[in-house]
């Protein structure tokens, strides 16, 4: 309980700390459960780009993985899906799925977090 | 040709010329020799100079690296760049596209990983994780030029010290060069000192005696006679000559208007002897009363070495030509001829380009002077085996 608590507590820090608040199709179609099941989506985001650099890859390996969820389509380790529950294929269309994708890369920029120290 | 005073050591035009050629291809070759060392010396310095500078760059770089590393598991924001001066940075994705940096550098050459572009230093560092999407990470900073001009500066003295140090050996290496030569010229001045001493008492009373014999006693034995007296003058003129050699420098001029038309046609009429016994065709060809500025013994050594020498080197039954204008006084003779290779030392004291008659090979050093001392134009054009040609103009 306490964990829970705690993580609900750090999420919501996370999200404060955001420069803009996420959408609102980004926040129905993905945010809803991620909150709720406390999937870490930015440290999702993270870890693709770690691997693949460029928002056009990680949107094509996103693309693939919501089309078809299963763990060999997943970048993520084995102890994540242990961890947090599986996901089920969306029932999302291209199109949403397209834009929700190009709304949670926004979303979590880095270039936008970063700046320029002040002297 | 003048004598020279150089280091207190009196030198002929001739030896000072070959001191300098010595001392500049001396100090030239060193001068090169060491201008090639410091050029490659300077290069080495200079890529270790930047090398060193580059390898400052792959600190910062790593540097970089480990931060973007920390950055990229921080979910705060906003993420600080690592920007430190006097370096900047950018980091690039995959594709070569910013992501961020604190500049913007154009023409990045992605194939090399140091490279000096605008007097900029530019290192590209490949990453890998990605750690914030950042696959290359390019840092630079402009070429610290200090150190540099410091070698430059160094470079500049030693060559400077070096100069001052190879000069000076230089210069001692031409005396001791010179010593040698100085020692001959002692031995030969005090040989023609000597000799000029000795032989000018028996001269003269053998001339005067043959002068007396034939005016008086009507000597029959007039072909022999002819020889003593051809003989007697050749050695007053080697007497004439020497001493005119030995005492150049001292010799005080008398310059005045002098009839060189008369003065040549009295030497050649003083020459006649010699050119009968060698029967030559004799063509002269003077303007009367020409008259220049000149000391009437310079004229006479002039001439008469010119003369002399035409006689001597003609071929028996020969042509003797001598003209002589307002502009120019002209001599040639068929003779023997000088070879092309030879005439451009011919006129240095000792030199001699035949030596199938006698002589020292003083006469067109005398002339030589001569001309020099009363800035004639003197030209000799000669054919070997045809025939030789000198022009004076005055």
């Amino acid at each position: 309980m306490v964990k829970i608590i705690l993580g609900f507590f750090s999420y919501t820090l996370m999200l404060l700390s955001q420069p803009h608040s996420p959408s609102l199709k980004l926040q129905q179609n993905c945010f809803v459960c991620h909150q709720t099941q406390e999937i870490p989506s930015e440290l999702i985001y993270r870890r693709y780009l770690m691997k693949y650099s460029t928002h056009r890859v990680i949107k094509t390996t996103l693309l693939e993985y919501l089309q078809n969820p299963k763990k060999k389509n997943s970048i993520m380790p084995k102890q994540f899906f242990i961890k947090f529950p599986f996901k089920e294929k969306s029932d999302l269309n291209m199109t949403e799925l397209e834009q929700s994708i190009d709304d949670y890369l926004d979303y979590f920029d880095v270039t936008k977090k970063l700046v320029l120290p002040s002297f | 040709m003048q004598p020279l005073n150089m280091w207190g050591i009196v030198m002929l035009k001739s030896e000072k010329r070959t001191l300098f050629r010595f001392l500049s291809i001396y100090l030239g070759s060193t001068f090169l020799l060491f201008l090639l060392a410091t050029v490659i010396f300077y290069h080495y310095q200079k890529h270790h100079i930047i090398d060193t500078q580059n390898s400052k760059l792959k600190q910062e770089a790593e540097r970089i690296s480990q931060v973007l590393r920390k950055l990229h598991k921080n979910y705060t924001s906003p993420l600080v760049y690592p920007h430190q001066e006097p370096y900047h940075s950018a980091i690039y994705s995959i594709d070569k596209t910013l992501i961020f940096g604190s500049f913007k550098p154009q023409n990045i050459q992605w194939k090399e990983e140091y490279y000096n572009y605008n007097n900029n230093l530019f290192h590209i560092k490949r990453l890998k994780p990605y750690y914030l999407g950042a696959t290359y990470l390019m840092v630079s900073r402009a070429v610290d030029g200090k150190p540099i001009e410091d070698l430059q500066k160094m470079l500049v003295l030693f060559l400077f010290i070096a100069g001052i140090f190879f000069t000076s050996l230089g210069i001692f290496l031409g005396k001791l060069f010179i010593a040698p030569m100085k020692e001959v010229m002692n031995h030969m001045n005090q040989f023609i000192e000597d000799t000029t001493h000795e032989l000018n008492t028996p001269i003269s009373t053998i001339l005067t005696n043959i002068e007396l014999i034939e005016t008086l006693y009507g000597f029959e034995g007039k072909q022999e006679m002819r020889r003593i007296e051809i003989a007697s003058k050749t050695l007053s003129r080697l007497y004439e000559d020497l001493t005119y050699l030995k005492l150049n420098h001292h010799y005080h001029r008398d310059s005045r208007p002098l009839n060189i038309s008369g003065l040549i046609e009295e030497r050649i009429e003083y020459f006649n002897t010699m050119i009968e016994a060698k029967q030559l065709l004799l063509k002269v060809t003077i303007e009367p009363n020409i008259v220049i500025v000149m000391d009437r013994n310079d004229a006479l050594r002039m001439v008469d070495n010119l003369l002399s020498n035409a006689i001597k080197y003609n071929k028996k039954e020969g042509v003797l030509s001598v003209v002589v204008t307002q502009k120019l006084f002209k001599i040639s003779d068929t003779g023997v001829g000088i070879k092309e290779q030879d005439l451009a030392q011919i006129s240095g004291r000792f030199n001699r380009a035949n030596k199938s008659e006698g002589g020292f090979g003083i006469g067109l050093d005398i002339v030589n002077q001569v001309v020099e001392q009363y800035a004639f134009y003197f030209k000799i054009t000669s054919a070997y085996n045809h025939g030789t040609e000198v022009t004076i103009e005055w």
